[in-house]
Formats: structure tokens, sequence, C-alpha cells
């Protein structure tokens, strides 16, 4: 008997219907401008207010330190960019690690061709940052650094306190991406001293399209859109109110519920893991211990990732390529080969993500039907696997 | 548009068909390295030209599982006539369409293993070829079939496609013979022959791939490298035409049983008394006569020239017509496997240099040079020795390992010697002869040499830098048709 699930929350998470809820009001009927002076405008302030509460409680914020954006992409642009452009003019070198989202890797990398001069800053074959390195590679004229929380591909939780500690110690302004790892760990920026942070609505059970950079007070920034003047100049545009909405009831739930959460999903991450390297020749990838409550990343040898997500997808079971590949074609993931994996590696790469609405049945149907289709894989290659 | 698979190709995914290898098979193929990502293995058994089973691997996306499981379907059962005329499209028509971009690939591979598994068929047979004796089959099927030689180049694209207007079952035919430069676009190179099954299969017709390197590695590339280091010049094109180009096409003819074996060489067969001969083409500049001299008679009386009876204009006209993909491919090399044209360089990996001596018609010592194989007759630059008139190469003597340089004068040859003969006429008919391609034929008397074997050849004018190692061609009278042909043996 088998339950067909959805294991691909890193990815994204189903939205709970709680958040829904919330924004139903604000999808349908009379709206109003949140920028208007009348009281429906009043009436959208009050709610974007309102989920500004949520958002900033979730990783101990001040609101008035919570941007809206239109996700996590745009935060960590609007980090890099406006910390880049508001940088002393003889600032331009910036330290970011090689494993980033490509939302910060792109970012860095545009500015690096705006004569930005890059620091890519390696990892151990888990995915770790080095916090000796790091403090290394700061420099006079770094304008900033950015590490992420946790690695949307192979789950690896970095040191970042530490991080952000040695960076505040040398004056140096630090971003990190918490998109994945919001929610999963417990974040609190009044004992992490990062500048900036971004943050996702659709991977903690929220909307799609609605994200928030926490700016710390004092920390300044160049906008990047320009217009309006919402979100204190630094995000222009009418907001997203359902979205921002969803995003508040998402963040209120994932900080009341995280603990449950967290024990829950890791429970069932450490089923799969265990159950899928039973069979021969799949590794885990990431860190053993300092990896988030919801990764699995496996190496399955001797199959191609895209024919087994394919091929598990037929049979009800939603799982994501472990790699995230440049589109054109087969290329090694930046943070797999940054972690010492070959390209080889990388097309055998599998990402599967628990969530709190994932049952055990499920677990054990998708157990079945991955050794199945690992074994149907590897009948199906010419190639000989040890 | 998205890039979502269409559901036949998740179909063929979860259930891929005729998965498997065949032990006692009768040819493999494989394409594809896991370093790019995929695989495709196929393997044949076959029963007669019939394919009674097919079987197939994949490492690979789901694109390449599922075109290899279609393939793999739609072959088995067919001829493997049949089975060699399924398209890319063909394969794509049965996965439901069009695959995501970036995924058309897949369809190249598995054809592309499929083919392979082919090669390998034919290539269980190659001590027939390599014996010399692959044309010698009966072709007599009855029906109007030829094996048209295939290069992806507009000459051969044309042939196929005037062959198959004139009412033949044409099969075509792509030789592998080299493994060629890196990076180079040469001919006959892994990807010319991806290029001309397309274009073949864009025609609509079957398509073979022969691995011929081992044949024409000894019998064109090893006897060119010989030649040189015997201080002769030879022509790699007509040892092809000698022994491999149309050998082969006829050893496929025979194999699937199919009567005549074509090319877009520009020359034209003619019927005699005696039999075929050669006969020079409608577009004289053009003509290919002059390379085709070695090919045996009774392979030239199942031999069809289409090309020959139009001018290159016309065929370049009727490609962009049809719009083939080759209406604008470039001319071919002079020497197919050596895509630079350095055969200096080509030659002197493979042969160990010896020095000897420059000298003059008397034997008075000039210079050193690094090794004949350096020089040819008639040849000015790069001797390497300074005189007020300039000097030519007249003589290279590999017995001696002497390098003769004189006047221009010097160069002058009244009488030449000619061995391994090959005769479509009466040697009598012989009444010109041409010494190089595209030169201009010269009058001649020609007589068996008694002395030494062969024939000698007079000429009644001097003729300027022959070589050793050259073909000799005789014409008649009215100069349309070749008599014969054979290397120069001896000059003066």
């Amino acid at each position: 008997m088998s339950h067909p699930a959805y294991l691909d929350n890193a990815a994204t998470t189903p939205l709970d219907e709680r958040a829904l809820a919330a924004m139903l009001p604000h999808l349908g009927g009379a709206r109003g401008n949140p920028s208007s002076l009348h009281a429906a405008g009043a009436d959208a302030r009050d709610a974007i207010e309102a989920a500004r509460e949520h958002v900033a409680a979730m990783v101990g914020a001040s609101p008035e330190e919570i941007i809206f954006t239109s996700g996590g992409t745009e935060a960590d642009n609007l980090a890099l960019f406006g910390l880049a452009r508001r940088a002393p003019s003889e600032k331009r070198h910036a330290v970011v690690s090689k494993v980033e989202h490509a939302a910060v890797r792109e970012a860095a990398k545009r500015l690096e061709t705006e004569g930005f001069e890059i620091t890519w800053l390696g990892v151990d074959e888990h995915g770790m940052v080095d916090a000796a390195e790091f403090s290394d590679s700061l420099r006079d004229d770094t304008a900033f650094a950015a590490v992420m929380c946790a690695n949307n591909e192979v789950g690896t939780i970095q040191p970042i306190t530490e991080l952000a500690e040695i960076s505040a110690e040398r004056g140096v302004p630090f971003h990190s991406d918490a998109v994945q790892a919001a929610g999963r760990e417990a974040i609190n920026v009044s004992e992490t001293p990062v500048s900036t942070l971004a943050l996702s609505a659709h991977k903690i059970y929220g909307p799609h399209g609605s994200g928030a950079l926490f700016v710390r007070e004092g920390v300044e920034l160049s906008p990047v859109l320009f217009g309006g003047g919402q979100e204190n100049g630094l995000r222009s545009g009418t907001e997203n109110v359902a979205g921002i909405v969803g995003f508040g009831e998402a963040a209120r739930l994932a900080r009341e519920e995280m603990d449950g959460r967290v024990r829950y999903e890791a429970e069932l991450r450490d089923l799969i893991i265990a159950g899928a390297t039973e069979v021969s020749g799949v590794r885990l990838n990431g860190h053993p211990e300092r990896r988030l409550s919801n990764n699995v990343h496996l190496t399955v040898d001797g199959v191609e990732a895209e024919s087994l997500v394919l091929m598990l997808d037929a049979l009800g079971y939603a799982v994501g390529k472990g790699s995230a590949c440049s589109s054109s074609g087969h290329k090694a993931s930046p943070v797999l080969e940054a972690m010492g994996q070959g390209e080889t590696e990388a097309f055998s790469a599998l990402r599967i993500s628990a969530g709190k609405d994932n049952s055990s049945e499920e677990i054990e149907g998708f157990l079945e039907a991955f050794a199945e289709c690992v074994e149907r894989l590897r009948e199906l290659s010419p190639i000989q696997t040890g | 548009m998205t890039d979502r698979y269409n559901p036949q190709v998740i179909e063929h995914l979860v259930r891929p068909r005729n998965v498997g290898e065949i032990e006692d098979n009768h040819g493999t193929g494989e394409s594809g390295d896991s370093a790019c990502g995929d695989v495709a293995r196929f393997s044949v058994r076959m029963d007669g030209l019939r394919l009674e089973e097919v079987r197939y691997k994949v490492y690979g996306c789901a694109a390449c599982i599922a075109a290899g499981s279609v393939l793999a379907e739609m072959a088995d059962g067919k001829t493997v006539i049949e089975a060699a005329a399924i398209t890319k499209d063909d394969i794509e028509a049965a996965l439901g369409g069009p695959l995501p971009k970036g995924k058309e690939h897949a369809l190249t591979l598995v054809l592309d293993a499929l083919h392979k598994a082919f090669e390998d068929h034919w290539n269980h047979d190659s001590e027939a070829l390599l014996a010399d004796g692959g044309y010698l089959g009966n072709g007599e099927s009855g029906g109007k079939t030829v094996v048209a030689a295939m290069s992806g180049g507009v000459d051969s694209a044309v042939t196929g496609l005037l062959l198959r207007e004139a009412g033949y079952d044409v099969v075509a035919v792509t030789f592998r013979l080299h493994d060629g430069e890196p990076g180079s676009r040469s001919c006959c190179s892994p990807d010319t022959v991806l290029f001309a099954r397309d274009t073949a299969h864009r025609m609509g017709l079957p398509h073979f791939t022969l691995n011929l390197k081992e044949l024409f590695g000894t019998r064109v590339m090893g006897d060119f490298v010989g030649s040189y280091a015997a201080g002769s010049t030879p022509n790699p094109c007509v040892s092809c035409n000698a022994h491999v180009k149309f050998h082969a096409a006829a050893f496929l003819a025979d194999r699937i049983g199919y009567d005549k074996v074509a090319t877009g060489h520009y020359a034209r067969v003619a019927e005699g008394e005696t039999g075929p001969s050669l006969a020079r083409p409608e577009d004289e500049t053009k003509d290919q006569t002059y390379v085709l001299w070695p090919m045996p008679k009774e392979l030239l009386a199942r031999t069809v020239f289409p090309l020959g009876d139009y001018r290159k204009t016309e065929v370049r006209a009727i490609a962009e017509e049809r719009s083939l993909a080759v209406a604008t491919t470039p001319e071919s090399q002079d020497i197919c496997f050596i895509p630079d044209g350095n055969y200096r360089k080509f030659v002197g990996k493979r042969i160990e240099a010896k020095a000897g001596e420059i000298v003059d018609r008397e034997g008075n010592f000039l210079a050193e040079h690094a090794g004949i194989a350096n020089f040819t007759v008639g040849q000015r630059r790069g001797i390497g020795v300074s005189a007020p008139t300039p000097l030519y190469v007249t003589d290279v003597r590999p017995t001696t390992n002497q390098v003769v340089v004189g006047r221009k004068k010097e160069l002058e040859v009244f009488e030449i010697g000619v061995k391994n003969l090959n005769w479509f006429l009466d040697p009598e008919e012989s009444a010109s002869v041409q010494i190089r391609y595209n030169g201009e034929p010269v009058e001649c008397d020609v007589s068996e040499d008694d002395a030494e074997g062969g024939y000698v050849v007079r000429f009644r004018e001097p003729v300027i830098g022959v070589a050793a190692g050259q073909s000799a061609v005789f014409y008649t009278e009215d100069g349309e048709r070749v008599v014969g042909g054979g290397v120069v043996s001896r000059r003066g």
C-alpha cells in the first residue's frame, strides 16, 4: 500500500490553512491601499503592521527592523546591493561563501562585474565554513560579508553567531540568508549580531511571493527599487497585503509551534536517512549533526537524479533534485563542487525534505518506492556500479 | 511553453520496453559517456536482415530513458534497413511531440547507440573487407537498389536525392575512416557521422556507418606515409578509391542484397563492347576521373555516378532548392585526414627522419637535409641551398638517401615508366596521359616495357615535375574516356 506524498518542503511548503484563512479577507472584495488615508487604507496598514510584529518576533527583532519584500531573492538582493552601494567608496571588497543560494551568489557575481572584489569563502566536505578562515578573509576595505544560516541544498547549518560576532568586531556589516533556517533553527538577532537577514514566507507554510529583510537599526542600505517610498523608503511599491498577512500568520505559527515541528521533522528526517542509506550505494551529504531538521541530501550511485525524481513522481512521491544545476544542462552545482564533489556525483544527488504535514506512513511508502526506483534505474543502466 | 515532459515520456520512464542486454547478440553499440551525464547502449539479435530482438540500457535523464525505450520498441521486428531509416523525428513523435528545451540530445544519443550496434554488426564481417574481397557478391537483386556513400557534404547529399528521384531504393552509408584531429571539422570525424546521418534521414533514406579505420589506416594512411618515406609522392584519394570506398559500399550492398553502389564523384560510367569504362563528367572543372582510375572493372560495372551529368553549380542549386542543410558547406579538404594541410608534419610524426645529402646532378655535395620525406620532385621552396638561379628538387633517391636538385630545365621528362596498371580499355587506345589532378593531358605513346614490366610512356613534349608515386591516367583520342591508369615508377 503506497502513500503518495509531498516530500519537497525545502523547495516550498504547503500553505498552512490558518495562513490561508488570514489572507482570504485581503484577496476579495473592496480593499484599501495601505498608503490611502481612508479607513479601508488604514485597515490594510493595520494588517501589515500586525504581520510585521509577528515576523519580527520570529527572529527577535523590533517591528521597525522588518522590510517586506517579494521574497527571499529580493531580500538578498536588497541586502547585497544595498550594503555595497552604501559602503564608503574605498570599500570595494566583500566576503561571500561559495555555498550561497543563487540569490546571493548571483548578486555577488554582479557586484564583481561592477568592480567589486569578492573573496569566495570555501567550505569543508560537509559544507561548513571555517570561522578562522572567515576571519582571515576580512580586510580593512571589506564592505560586507555574507554567509547563509543553513544551506538550501545539503542542509548544513553554519556557525552563524560566531561569524556574525567576528564580523561585528571588525566593523564589517554581515548579511545572512535565513530562508531555509527560519522556523527550523532558533534565530535571535539580539544574540546573533547580523546586520541584515533574509526571510521567506513560502518555506514556513506561508504564501509564495512574500518575504522580508531584517535590517538592524542603525544599518544603512541603499534602496534598489525607487518609487513611493514604502517600507521605510527601502522597498517602494504598493504592498502585497494578503501575502504579508499570510507571512505574518505563518511566522506567528512557526514561532509558537517550532519546537514541536522541529522534533517531528527531525524524526521523519532520521527515518528517511536510516531507510534510504540501507540501499547500497546511497550516501548522505552535508553535515552528520549540524543539519536542518527537514533536510535529507543523498548521492545515489549509478542513478541519474532527474530520472529518479520523475520516476518517484510518477509513483506519487514529490522530491527534489539534489543539485541546483544551471539551467543549461548538466553542470555540477556550485555547492557540491565547493564540497569537493565531482559532476557525476552531482548528477546523482537527491534532496528529500519532510515537513510538519507528512506522516511516518508516507515516509515508509516513500522508502519502498525509493528502493524500487533505484533498483529499476540501476537495472536499466549500462554503467556497472560497485 | 512549459518544459514539462509529455505523459508518453513518463509512461516509458516508468515502464521502459525492451530493457536489457542480449548475450548472443549480432551487434552492440554505445553512445555518450557518464561524464556528460548520459550513456545509451543497444544490442541486437538478427535473423538475416530481420531484427529478431532489440534491447537497450540507458543511464541518463528521463528523456534518454524514454527515447531509448521507444526506439528499441520501434526497431524490434523490423528489417535492419527499415530500422536504419528511423529518424529523430520519428522517436519524438512516438514520445508525444517535442521534448523540453535542452533535452533534444536524448534523440541523438539513443539513435547513435542503435546505429553503432549496426556498425558493430557489419564490423563482425570486416575480415572479408580487409581481404579486399568485399565487392565480389553477385549484386543482382532484381530491384533498382543502390548503396550511396554519404559524407554529409553537398555532393553526396544531392547524389542520394537524384538516385531516389531516379527510382532507386537508396541506402546511405558513411565511412568512419580516421579519428581526425581533435576539434577539427574535417570529413569523417565523429561529428560528421552524426551530420551525415541527419542529412540522410531528412531525405528519408536509411543510413549505416561502416568502421573502416583499420582498412583506411593501412591502405591509405600507411601507404601515404610509406610512399613519402620511399621518396615518392602518393595520392591518398587514389588509394582510397582503389581499396576502400567502393569496396566498402559494395561490401554493404552485398550484405543487404542491393545491386549498385554510388558516390558523389564527378565522373561517368561509359558502356562499351569490352564492358564499362570511366568517362569525363559534364563539369570539366570538377573532373575526378584522374583519382578514380584504380577502380576494379567489376566494381565499376555496378557503380553509378549521378553527378556525372551535372555541373557543380547545378548541384548546389538542387541542394538549395530542396533546402538541404548541406547546401552551404564548404568544399572538402585535399587530404581528409590532414585537415590543416601540413602533410610534412603528419609524415614527420610517423617516420624516423634520417639526415642525408643534397647533391646536384653530377653528385656534388651541396648541403645536408633532415630527411627525404620533406622533399618532393618539382619542389622549389624550403630546399635550404642558396644559388644564383632558383633550384628545384629534380629527384629523390631513397636508396642513397639523397635529394637531387637542379635548374628548372632539369625537371623536364620525356619518358616515364608506369606500373600497377588498371585497364578499362585496350591500352592501344591511349592517346594522352594526365599526370596530376586537374592537370592538362599530354599526348603520348604507350608500349609495354619488356625489360622492367609495366608500360613505357613517351611524351610528345617534355613534361615538368613528374614524381614517382603519382598517378598516370590515360585517355582516349577524343579525350573523353579513361583507358586506364597506373603509378609512375620511374622518370626518364
